[in-house]
């Protein structure tokens, strides 16, 4: 008993000064970036990296807890950022009186509509909250459905097969926004009404405290998730799936619920990444930014640990804005052969993805198996249920 | 020949390449190979350079295409793919592995594109190689010559794998890896063995591909979707199902295209990805293993059996 | 021949064999039994180092076995028989024994496929089937040949009569016997059918949760009456007409 309390604790302190270490390595980049570059490029990574780890949690909980091969994240992103392009906007329009219907989104139209429901929002504080509501919510319908829509056929799947219909999946959702120019004006964006653009210069700082109210709420929502026996369930699934159907556990039930969660809130994460740029690109919406980063987030990060995704996406997000920030001062060499050092953000995301397989497996923050419940709480329904068999 | 069939042809013998790629590498060492995008695209950049570079036609450059597709398959084998053999990692670590040395393949392509354009002066980023090709009987050659340098590879392939002592050793190891080690049959050169041919497929169908549409460092990445639906729709299990899956794949892609384009207008082209796609889910629909599941020697036994049946 | 050495065992971090010593004397069969889940196909993927070997020794002909591939150790001379999946049932028959024979010149592989298809006539017959489509006997026998094609030093026989018919598992017996009667070929037999494994065999262990339970004189252990109901299910009574069947065995394998 005590080797295994002594050993626990190892183990934990063991985590804990890896975490102060990465910690240490992100609050000195930061405060470099602070010191030559001002505050704003510190505001923009923390918005990428509320966004992200949205996203990445998402993830997370589909791949992480449940072992699904989602490699088709993009398109949950794609249908909140969709839905963000083309509907609020829309309901605002009609409330306003302007043009609503297909010709909203043409650019013609478009770019002297937005501006004037920016006004309409900018002069109500109430409205723009009810707008950004609105926003949240319809992103997670709209995450949610096209949850439910890809687990109809893929749920019964095997591991690889599965993985390579989602990505396909992903990347038609991204042509059919490319090219039916109806939805989010095709190749050209189409703008998206700003919730806040009452905080003038302000913006930046609102929208990081903002999306890190909603990025906090919803990390705490996927830790009750996961510590309730859903969860249990969930990682039922990933170790095991024969015996967890033996055990008499509806795997299509259960796999449909976890997508239909995780597309909802990879959706709000899609939703917020197009509100945050104001237009949507739907080109821009590659399964690169949005399965692939994600996905090295996460395994650096560790698979199954909330916290290890958020320190994963922001020692990351900080890399990549360096090597662009940097690119002229510390990459010339290449830039003298007229290579752009930009192409390193795919030689670091590829170099990350191999190093953290084959040297750090369980990521920075391996997750913790504990028990579903208190131990307190086991004793007392023991008790309870002796007392009541008594 | 109807103009979409020249193209297709062209299109759907790069895009079987792959797939057979894609399905080997699989059988072997249960790896979803991603790398075969960049491969691809490697492949059809060889051809490139060698072209506008030394001059020719693409097809002298294949030989070349094929030893560097199958250097890059030999770097991932002993890079990243072996030791997670060893560690028996799941089948999403080593298909996430590949993924990896994807990206760092495309950067490289495109700082490689990057410099010949600064070094050569050359428009690496679009590029049209059919005209580098020459005309034969008012077609472009290609439609002929490729589809001929698929099936010569193919046959090799299939006299490699049924003739020669490690050919069989090879499939050997496919069905029972434990047994085929337990004969003195090395797994190590067996999964090199299979990188090797796996990459120089990869690399060659990349540069056929790239004789049908325009050629982009992203090429690969773009298409790889449809490299995977042909090898899915082959079923996974054999790698002649991979190559007629993709083949399948790339045929209907034009010929879909081409026919809806007709009837409904122009504004299908943005959609044609989603041929191949809709194929591939309509067919495990009704096939859930894929093309290799149908049971056509079954089918055939059961016609027979029925007209016997008739006579008598 | 063979001497494994305090060894430790399983697959992963699953335990499955304890502190194990075995002696495999040279041209004799030596006979593991024991109940289901005892450790009998554990120990021999060990020798093989198909299971991962945490501690001990695995001493082949005074060499140490300790990480050598698998497929040097079928180079080192021992050949390996699974329970399952034993033949490349994809492959033809002929090329099973090719395949089989796989580091031997080509001459060497030539000569062995002809002896084996004389010593096994089943297999003439079927020389260019594929293996898939043989009967559950002829599989065997085949199993057996690709086992004997490797000119083995030692063979090791998992379960070679499980899921046989019982005139099949006869056979396939006598076939054992007599490999190491006349081609004088040392054989680690796993069985479930003990009672006439241990009739055939010189050594025996009894293994039994990962344990040397038994260890000695093949017909003895049909002496041990506790040992024999508890583990192996033969009751007493058949321990007396060993000596009759032996005889009987002696007579089919010159016959056949």
């Amino acid at each position: 008993m005590t080797v295994n309390e002594s050993s626990g604790g190892i183990f934990k302190s063991l985590i804990a000064s890896r975490i102060t270490y990465v910690l240490a390595i992100i609050i000195a980049l930061l405060a470099f970036l602070y010191f030559t570059r001002g505050l704003s490029i510190i505001l923009t990574i923390l918005i990428q990296v509320t966004i992200f780890s949205i996203i990445t949690m998402s993830l997370n909980l589909e791949s992480g807890y449940s072992g699904i091969p989602q490699f088709g994240r993009v398109a949950a992103v794609i249908a909140g950022a969709f839905a963000v392009g083309a509907i609020p906007g829309r309901i605002m329009a009609a409330f306003m009186g302007l043009p609503a219907g297909a010709e909203y989104a043409s650019d013609t139209v478009n770019f002297r509509l937005v501006p004037e429901i920016n006004t309409l929002l900018a002069n109500s504080w109430l409205m723009s909250l009810g707008f950004l509501a609105m926003c949240l919510v319809i992103a997670a319908l709209s995450g949610a459905l096209i949850g439910w829509l890809i687990s109809r056929p893929a749920i019964r799947l095997k591991e690889g097969y599965l993985g390579i219909s989602m990505l396909a999946i992903g990347d038609f959702l991204m042509w059919v926004g490319h090219n039916w120019s109806i939805i989010v004006g095709g190749s050209v964006p189409v703008n998206v009404p700003d919730p806040f653009r009452m905080f003038g210069t302000n913006r930046f700082t609102v929208i990081v405290v903002v999306f890190f109210v909603i990025a906090v709420l919803i990390f705490v929502y996927l830790n009750k998730l996961t510590q309730s026996p859903f969860g249990r369930n969930l990682r039922m699934l990933r170790d095991n799936d024969l015996s967890a159907v033996a055990a008499g556990l509806d795997i299509v039930k259960v796999r449909t619920q976890c997508l239909v969660i995780g597309a909802a809130i990879a959706a709000i994460g899609g939703g917020l990444y197009v509100i945050y740029t104001g237009s949507v690109a739907a080109i821009g919406l590659t399964r690169l930014t949005f399965t692939f980063w994600p996905w090295a987030y996460m395994m650096l990060g560790g698979i199954g640990s909330n916290i290890g995704v958020f320190l994963g996406v922001i020692l990351l997000t900080i890399l990549r804005t360096m090597i662009i920030i940097f690119r002229s001062t510390w990459f010339g060499f290449l830039m003298a052969v007229g290579i752009d050092p930009l192409w390193l953000e795919f030689t670091l995301l590829g170099a990350v993805i191999i190093i953290v397989i084959l040297f750090l497996p369980h990521g920075l923050v391996p997750e913790k198996i504990a028990p579903m419940l208190p131990s307190k709480r086991i004793k007392k329904v023991l008790a309870d249920r002796q007392v009541v068999s008594g | 020949m109807a103009p979409w069939l020249s193209s297709g042809l062209v299109y759907a013998s790069g895009l079987a390449l792959t797939a057979g790629s894609i399905t080997l590498l699989y059988i072997v060492t249960r790896t979803f190979n991603f790398a075969v995008a960049s491969m691809a695209t490697i492949g059809f950049y060889v051809a490139y350079s060698g072209v506008t570079l030394y001059g020719g036609l693409p097809y002298l450059y294949y030989p070349l295409v094929l030893i560097i597709g199958a250097i890059t398959g030999v770097v991932c084998y002993y890079g990243l793919n072996r030791p997670l053999l060893y560690r028996k990692a799941a089948e999403t670590t080593l298909m996430m592995s590949t993924l990896g040395y994807d990206l760092i393949l495309l950067s490289v392509i495109q700082m490689y594109a990057d410099f010949l354009t600064h070094s050569y002066k050359l428009f690496p980023r679009r590029v049209t190689m059919s005209l580098f090709d020459f005309e034969l009987f008012g077609e472009r050659a290609a439609a002929f010559i490729l589809p001929i340098i698929a099936i010569a590879f193919l046959t090799i392939l299939h006299i490699f794998l049924t003739k020669t002592k490690f050919g069989i050793a090879m499939r050997a190891t496919i069905e029972n890896p434990t047994l085929a080690g337990a004969s003195g049959i090395n797994s190590d050169r067996v999964y090199l063995v299979s990188w090797i041919i796996s990459g120089g497929m990869a690399a060659l169908g990349g540069s056929f591909i790239a004789m049908a549409m325009t050629g982009t460092p992203v090429m690969g990445m773009f298409i790889i979707p449809l490299m995977f639906a042909g090898a899915i729709l082959g079923g996974l299990g054999n790698i002649y199902g991979g190559i007629l899956g993709g083949m399948v794949i790339g045929l209907t892609e034009f010929a879909g295209v081409f026919i809806l384009a007709q009837n409904f207008g122009p504004w299908v082209l943005g959609y044609r990805m989603g041929i191949p796609l809709f194929i591939m889910a309509a067919t495990l629909l009704v096939f859930p293993r894929g093309l290799s599941g149908i049971p056509l020697a079954k089918i055939i036994r059961n016609l027979f059996r029925r007209k016997r049946g008739a006579r008598a | 021949m063979l001497t494994v050495k305090n060894l430790n065992s399983g697959y992963g971090k699953l335990q499955v064999l304890y502190d194990l010593n075995i002696n495999v004397p040279e041209k004799e069969l030596t006979v593991i039994v024991g109940p289901n889940g005892a450790g009998k196909t554990t120990l021999l993927c060990s020798i093989m180092n198909i299971a991962n070997v945490f501690s001990g020794e695995i001493i082949f002909g005074g060499e140490p076995l300790a990480g050598v591939v698998t497929h040097k150790l079928a180079q080192k001379g021992i050949s390996y028989v699974p329970q399952m999946g034993n033949v490349f049932a994809d492959l033809t028959v002929l090329d099973n024994l090719h395949m089989a024979g796989y580091m031997l010149s080509k001459a060497e592989v030539n000569d062995k496929s002809e002896q084996m298809t004389e010593i096994f006539p089943v297999l003439k017959a079927f020389i260019y089937r594929l293996a898939g489509t043989l009967s559950g006997g002829e599989r065997r026998m085949l199993a057996i040949a690709m086992g004997l094609m490797k000119n083995p030093k030692l063979m090791l026989l998992d379960e070679l009569s499980t899921d046989l018919a019982p005139i099949i598992a006869e056979r396939v017996m006598v076939e054992i016997a007599r490999m190491r009667d006349e081609l004088g070929i040392t054989i680690l037999l796993v069985e479930q059918m003990a009672k006439r494994a241990l009739e055939i065999g010189d050594t025996a262990y009894l293994l039994v949760s990962g344990e040397v339970r038994y260890s000695g004189k093949a017909d003895s252990l049909l002496h041990e009456p506790e040992l024999c109901s508890m583990y192996l299910g033969i009751k007493q009574a058949s321990g007396k007409d060993a000596d009759t069947k032996l005889s009987v065995l002696g007579e089919g394998s010159e016959n056949s």
